[in-house]
């Protein structure tokens, strides 16, 4: 028999609040976290919102504050969450349970690069008649004025190797980052490590802002996202026919798994266990997804699979459901070809219509949405679904959370370059 | 549900590397004790305060890839571009027909680091934003006139999966696809993860490895700032010397390594060459940075793989050339090799070639591949002096012929992430 994994912690700093509670109650109130940018001056982008962590302090949630104080907000927003996730798993500083037998495996993001001092070197080094950068102006530029401190932590090692040493984790330390699946990638490799035997606990999920000049501008230039300015609360509109792009959210979410028999053994409060786990790639395009739904479909049958369970057992979908256009039709496509005749009752809903994108950290925070269903019975809904899409013909819960029980849920997430990856937790069932 | 008799062997192997372009010119080059270390080419570093590395040069991806494939080139930074071509080198070398591949078992699976941005392609954007103030830009005039002056492709230029992606793009491979961002550790690591998943049945065949190009006016900046690196301008391929007592810092250097890992049942009914069988893996934090924790990783492998420490021929060693880093690797190494009655040898091939980040691991072990291919392990090179601090028995000087069939890889980060995979010759 393959070991059982069991959700047992959850941690979560969103735009919709501090906490698994707050989140989850922000969701049933349908409550957008979407505002104008105010962690930079965005006033001339195309894109001047996004949904941003609000009043965070990443010293109410741990000591040590000069560890984190040149750290980048990925790293923040994860060293909060797994506050939250250990001290609900009751591990915060449980020395009865052996260190080295946690580990961690997120999938976080990249720091945020100095855009202010990289900008200007590159201006003040730029030699425009050869078309070339001087580059002994801009290196020495660059060791006058780049902060070393804030350089190192731009490297995408760095944040588990902190939660590990401030949390005292000594097993497995991963990350992994494939842009919108990462965190949910990391959880379904994670419980792989616990099932091997590498790990009785492993912290998992991610962390990640890109609401940043250089993230905005990325995703600007790709025209990804939403560019509803003048009703920034009303852009992020997954499956509706008006929808134009993805609105950028940040945050963290962080899920504790644990191998049941550890579990109980201990006495610890099993929120949900994981039971399915699918990864694909589209190996189609870097900037589209497979128009069939070619590696999204096998990804979901993947999960289901691997779960032993029929697509007719489970009640709700948690949707990648970014609001672009290629995304949501496909997304819909794949779940109608999985799900057959189930499709037309399972309850699909898309809740970055409230807290945006949050990229590397999507799938974690949506995967704790989807337990917080499991377990207390009420569903999120997809708030500003106005107008339907011929193409997009499935039940989104349109903007009232719903009453209903659920014992398992799907939760997708898509990212670019073709990366798919599906889980599915359910309800804990000894 | 998985099943435990399924076996992952390596049937393929392509390096990109300083000292060479295959395995046979790398392999050469190691047993000549040939240093790839010397001063940069690519840009004038006379700004830097570390002006050599271990530079490829006169890499040409669109040497390596067809017509179809070449297209893509000009949305791939040049980390991106070493791990295509060199993925190229392996399924080459791995002389498997992907027409006869399902391509849904096919997984690819990469260790990346932080690519920097080509400076040019913001020139003109940061020139009209910027009115000589040190650190201000003007966020409302890149907003309006600089934003639409950069390539509308180019934050996928350097995103860190688009390795991963465009190898899976390129060879159709549909299968797991995963990218690994643990700086030095992450290939091997993406080793150990591929091997799982080959393992429990969800893909026949991956490309696994890691690139990784710090040698750019950016990235080597950021590296001065924030690295220790050696100093030994005056001497650079003497610069990398892992272990030993005079050494004085890590030395960059750029590359790939990728290589075929199959089902081996699947590669014995191609009648494929097989390099050696992937037995053991192990991972692990080192919190204290005092060796426990690669130890537990070493440890971890070495039962995963069913083996006791005196069955492993040599250690291929992380060997950072750093003055703190080495002296915990060579203590983890004694705890676990201590006791053995014969001293187990220990290499360091970044000596050869320098750190090539999330590339080093998976080209490192590309080394003892090699080594149990041709029966002779490669020496470190500039091992001269002892360091008490670090009390293992490296290999200098000359080869020495592979007596056993069991290779221990050994990875690990400056801040503590640890790995370690064995490789069993088969």
């Amino acid at each position: 028999m393959r070991k059982r994994v069991v959700i047992t912690g959850m941690g979560a700093i969103t735009p919709l609040g501090h906490s698994v509670e707050s989140l989850y109650r922000s969701q049933l109130e349908g409550k957008s976290g979407v505002g104008t940018i105010s962690h930079f001056n965005a006033a001339r982008f195309p894109t001047k919102f996004a949904a941003q962590v609000k009043d965070y302090d990443v010293n109410r949630f741990v000591g040590d504050s000069y560890r984190w104080k040149n750290c980048g907000l990925n790293t923040q927003f994860a060293a909060g969450a797994t506050q939250q996730a250990l001290a609900d798993a009751g591990l915060a500083d449980n020395e009865k349970v052996d260190r080295n037998r946690i580990g961690i495996y997120l999938g976080c993001g990249e720091g945020v690069q100095d855009f202010h001092h990289l900008v200007t070197l590159i201006a003040q080094s730029y030699a425009p008649d050869k078309r070339k950068v001087e580059t002994p102006i801009f290196e020495r530029g660059g060791l006058r004025e780049f902060h070393p401190q804030r350089e190192l932590e731009q490297e995408m090692h760095t944040t588990t190797a902190h939660l590990g040493a401030y949390f005292n984790l000594g097993g497995p330390n991963y990350n992994c980052l494939t842009a919108c699946a990462a965190s949910s990638q990391a959880i379904g490799e994670a419980a792989e490590l616990i099932r091997h035997g590498d790990a009785d606990i492993m912290l998992s999920g991610g962390s990640h802002s890109m609401i940043h000049p250089f993230g905005v501008t990325g995703f600007n230039l790709l025209t990804a996202l939403s560019t509803h300015n003048e009703a920034p609360e009303k852009a992020s509109r997954p499956f509706d026919l008006n929808r134009d792009g993805f609105v950028l959210g940040e945050g963290a979410g962080m899920l504790v798994l644990e191998e049941l028999e550890h579990a109980k053994r201990r006495g610890a409060t099993i929120y949900a266990e994981l039971t399915g786990y699918g990864s694909t790639a589209d190996a189609f395009r870097v900037t589209d997804s497979h128009p069939d739904g070619r590696g999204a479909i096998a990804c979901i049958q993947g999960a289901v699979k691997d779960s032993g369970l029929n697509p007719a057992q489970i009640g709700y979908v948690n949707a990648h459901g970014t609001s672009t256009q290629v995304n949501d039709r496909v997304e819909s496509l794949a779940v109608k070809h999985v799900f057959g005749e189930a499709a037309r009752t399972v309850a699909v809903s898309s809740t970055k219509s409230m807290l945006g994108h949050l990229i590397a950290a999507a799938g974690a925070v949506e995967l704790i949405i989807s337990i917080m269903a499991i377990r207390n019975g009420v569903l999120p809904p997809t708030i500003n679904y106005e107008t339907p899409d011929p193409e997009c013909d499935l039940d989104y819960i349109p903007n009232q959370a719903r009453e209903k029980r659920v014992d398992h849920v799907l939760s997708n997430s898509f990212g670019f370059g073709g990366q798919n990856i599906s889980l599915i937790v359910s309800r804990f069932d000894n | 549900m998985a099943s435990s008799s399924r076996r992952a062997v390596i049937t393929g192997i392509g390096v990109l590397t300083p000292i060479g372009l295959d395995v046979n010119s790398f392999w050469q080059s190691l047993i000549s004790g040939k240093s790839g270390i010397k001063p940069i080419q690519g840009f004038d570093t006379s700004g830097l305060p570390v002006r050599f590395a271990g530079e490829i040069v006169g890499f040409e991806a669109k040497r390596y890839l067809d017509k179809d494939a070449r297209r893509g080139l000009k949305v791939m930074a040049r980390t991106i571009q070493l791990a295509v071509a060199c993925a190229q080198v392996a399924l080459d070398d791995s002389k498997i027909d992907k027409q006869k591949l399902d391509p849904t078992r096919f997984g690819v699976e990469f260790g990346a680091g932080l690519i920097a941005s080509e400076l040019e392609e913001l020139a003109e954007a940061a020139r009209l934003c910027t009115n000589c103030q040190p650190g201000r830009v003007d966020l409302e005039k890149w907003g309006e006139q600089g934003l639409p002056n950069i390539q509308p492709l180019w934050m996928l230029k350097y995103l860190p999966n688009m390795l991963a992606c465009h190898v899976s793009i390129i060879h159709n491979a549909q299968g797991p696809n995963n990218t690994i961002t643990e700086s030095e550790v992450a290939s091997v690591q993406a080793m150990g993860e591929a091997y799982r998943i080959l393992v429990r049945d969800q893909a026949d065949f991956f490309l696994v490895g890691g690139a990784d190009s710090r040698i750019n006016p950016l990235s080597m900046t950021r590296q001065c700032l924030f690295q220790t690196l050696s100093r030994r301008g005056d001497d650079p391929t003497k610069a990398c010397r892992p272990f030993d007592r005079q050494r004085d810092g890590f030395v960059v250097g750029e590359g790939a390594g990728v290589l075929a890992l199959e089902e081996l049942e699947h590669a014995k009914r191609r009648g494929a060459r097989i390099y050696a069988e992937v037995v053991g893996f192990g991972a692990a934090f080192d919190r204290d940075l005092s060796g426990a924790g690669l130890a537990r990783a070493i440890r971890a492998a070495l039962n995963d793989a069913g083996i006791g420490p005196e069955d492993v021929d040599h250690v291929n060693a992380n060997g950072f050339s750093s003055v703190t880093c080495d002296v915990w690797e060579a203590r983890a190494l004694q705890e676990v090799f201590g006791n053995c009655k014969e001293p187990v040898p220990v290499t360091a091939l970044k000596s050869y070639i320098g750190n090539l980040g999330a590339g080093s691991g998976t080209t490192e072990l590309a080394g003892s591949l090699a080594a149990l291919e041709h029966g002779l392990v490669p020496p470190t090179l500039n091992y001269e002096e002892p360091d008490p601090a670090c009390p293992i028995s490296v290999l200098s000087g000359s080869a020495r012929p592979v007596q056993k069939s069991h290779v221990l890889k050994v990875s690990f980060t400056d801040v503590g992430q640890c790995a370690a995979l064995v490789c069993r010759k088969m």
